[in-house]
């Protein structure tokens, strides 16, 4: 017999006899458990098949001689037979090909991903959606997606009622505070109110045409309250001497010249957004990552709170 | 040519990896050099940004908040642009963040301001309703550390070539000059300039008796550095 067979019955034997120890003769053992029986029918298949497998292959390595016609060239001794190549194997081989220059040329270069391609596409097509259902809203809804553009931007400093949470930022809920009146007559402003550089003068500036001098320390404070309580009290005559020039009348502003201080308006709020402004509460950031809508919205949501 | 090589495998072997990583080099580098720059409009941290940075890093800041926007419209439309690496070119160590929770800062400068972050700092739940951040009084208190602050100027500035004192471009096509003194004296005095500018805006009257006595808060500090984070 060859020695290779016996070698194998060998170890086959060791091996079923080694697990048949551990198993059978083991504490526990197979218990009669379904599951322990098929563990070891596995395993006597993979000694079995292994050792099958393992001596029909070291059995052909020494028996196998090779046939056929052999090809002239030779690389360093190592020849080669001129068998046809297996058709399944050309197949593939020519449509890699094909493939390998589709994607070297088409499918790499334009369907490559990239993390800031996708964002570009998400914002194109946020920017669809936005457009589509809220362009053109008006009226309660404008006001409804200004409260709740306000409530994820403006809350944090305003406050959740828009009350400027005692005093650390303004509050909305009236057009304009006395302090700040007084502090923008003795400053003078450039927050781009109405969108354009256009200062108004400090207090140097300020001539009261009724008194035919500068604005004084009394006036201002009696203006001031005027012009926060609504223009309406003492100082009306300071106001219309004074302010109303550039503020009109009735205060409501003037285009291009000076911004409404009876009421916001949209476009206030919108330039507000744009630019940040700074006054007498202190320093207020631009929000300019909002869109031109959002923008409006807050204006009208702003606007509805002092109506 | 090669002939030699094939009947040697170990050089072979070291032949194919010179090739590879040859390669590698050419295409990851360049990409790599330009990535790493600094953008435009990033400038270095002056000293006062600088050592508020380590109150932020002492405090844990970046346990709770990351620095790092994500491409996402959710993100951009709440944070500002996505980060970009070039940003973060004169961040040692950066200070990303794997758990966000409380919001991102990475660019909190642009949406904030100093007095809000005192108020904040004080008393978080305060101004922003239902907020579970804590707050943070003895940063009124505690005194800035500028000698670590300058100490770190000087290590980057010569180490790494980190432009103080150099004029340094910004997006508008202008460019800034970030100072770092020549001596510690020189560092603190600069600091203190810095904040004063700072205090200006502020209300707390400890923290500005204190500033106008030349000590420096670490509110002060940490306002600074939030302030630059743009």
């Amino acid at each position: 017999m060859n020695k290779l067979y016996l070698w194998g019955i060998i170890i086959t034997a060791f091996m079923l006899g080694a697990t048949y120890y551990t198993v059978v003769l083991t504490k526990g053992g197979l218990n009669g458990d379904i599951v322990n029986m098929l563990a070891i029918t596995g395993a006597v298949a993979l000694v079995v098949i292994t050792v099958f497998v393992v001596v029909k292959y070291v059995r052909q390595m020494q028996t196998d001689t090779a046939e056929g016609q052999l090809a002239d060239e030779d690389w360093d001794g190592i020849g080669e037979y001129l068998n046809e190549v297996p058709k399944g194997w050309a197949i593939v081989f020519l449509l890699t090909l094909v493939w390998g220059m589709w994607y070297f040329t088409i499918g790499y270069p334009v369907n490559a991903y990239s993390q800031i391609g996708e964002y570009n596409e998400d914002v194109v097509v946020h920017n669809a959606k936005f457009e589509k259902q809220y362009a053109n809203i008006t009226g309660d809804r404008l006001v409804e997606m200004g409260e709740s553009v306000f409530l994820a931007e403006c809350k944090v400093c305003h406050g959740l009622s828009a009350d400027g949470i005692d005093g650390k930022a303004a509050d909305l809920n009236a057009r304009i505070e006395a302090k700040s009146v007084k502090f923008i007559i003795e400053n003078g402003s450039n927050n781009e109110l109405i969108g354009m550089e256009m200062p108004m003068p400090d207090r140097n500036g300020l001539f009261n045409a009724t008194s035919g001098a500068l604005i004084t320390d009394a006036e201002i404070e009696l203006v001031s309250s005027y012009v926060a309580d609504g223009m309406s009290g003492k100082g009306a005559e300071i106001y219309a001497g004074t302010c109303a020039a550039c503020h009109g009348g009735d205060g409501k502003g003037m285009d291009y010249v000076a911004p409404n201080i009876v009421a916001f308006t949209p476009t206030l709020v919108s330039n507000i957004l744009k630019h940040g402004k700074k006054g007498a509460i202190g320093q207020m950031p631009a929000f300019d990552r909002l869109n031109a809508k959002q923008k409006e919205a807050v204006g009208a949501y702003i606007t509805s709170l002092s109506k | 040519m090669f002939h030699w090589l094939e009947k040697h495998p170990f050089f072979f072997a070291v032949a194919v990896f010179v090739t590879i990583a040859f390669a590698g080099a050419i295409e990851i580098i360049p990409n790599f050099a330009q990535a790493s720059r600094p953008t435009i409009g990033t400038a270095p941290y002056s000293t006062l940004e600088l050592a508020g940075r380590h109150v932020y890093i002492k405090n844990s800041c970046n346990a709770c908040h990351s620095q790092l926007v994500r491409p996402f419209k959710s993100e951009t439309d709440r944070y500002g642009h996505y980060s970009l690496s070039g940003e973060y070119a004169y961040d040692r160590p950066f200070l990303w963040g794997s758990k966000r929770t409380g919001p991102d800062l990475m660019r909190v400068g642009n949406y904030r301001t100093t007095d809000w972050h005192e108020n904040h700092m004080k008393d978080p739940a305060g101004v922003v309703p239902g907020s579970i951040m804590p707050s943070y009084r003895w940063l009124f208190k505690n005194d800035t550390d500028i000698d670590t602050a300058f100490a770190e100027q000087l290590t980057v500035a010569k180490f790494f070539s980190v432009p103080y004192n150099k004029p340094v471009p910004m997006k508008d096509g202008s460019s800034i000059v970030v100072k770092m003194g020549s001596s510690i004296e020189d560092a603190k005095a600069i600091a203190l300039a810095e904040a004063k500018l700072i205090v200006a805006d502020m209300k707390d009257q400890d923290v500005k008796d204190a500033v106008a006595k030349n000590k420096i808060p670490e509110i002060v500090a940490l306002i600074a550095y939030l302030n630059s984070l743009k």
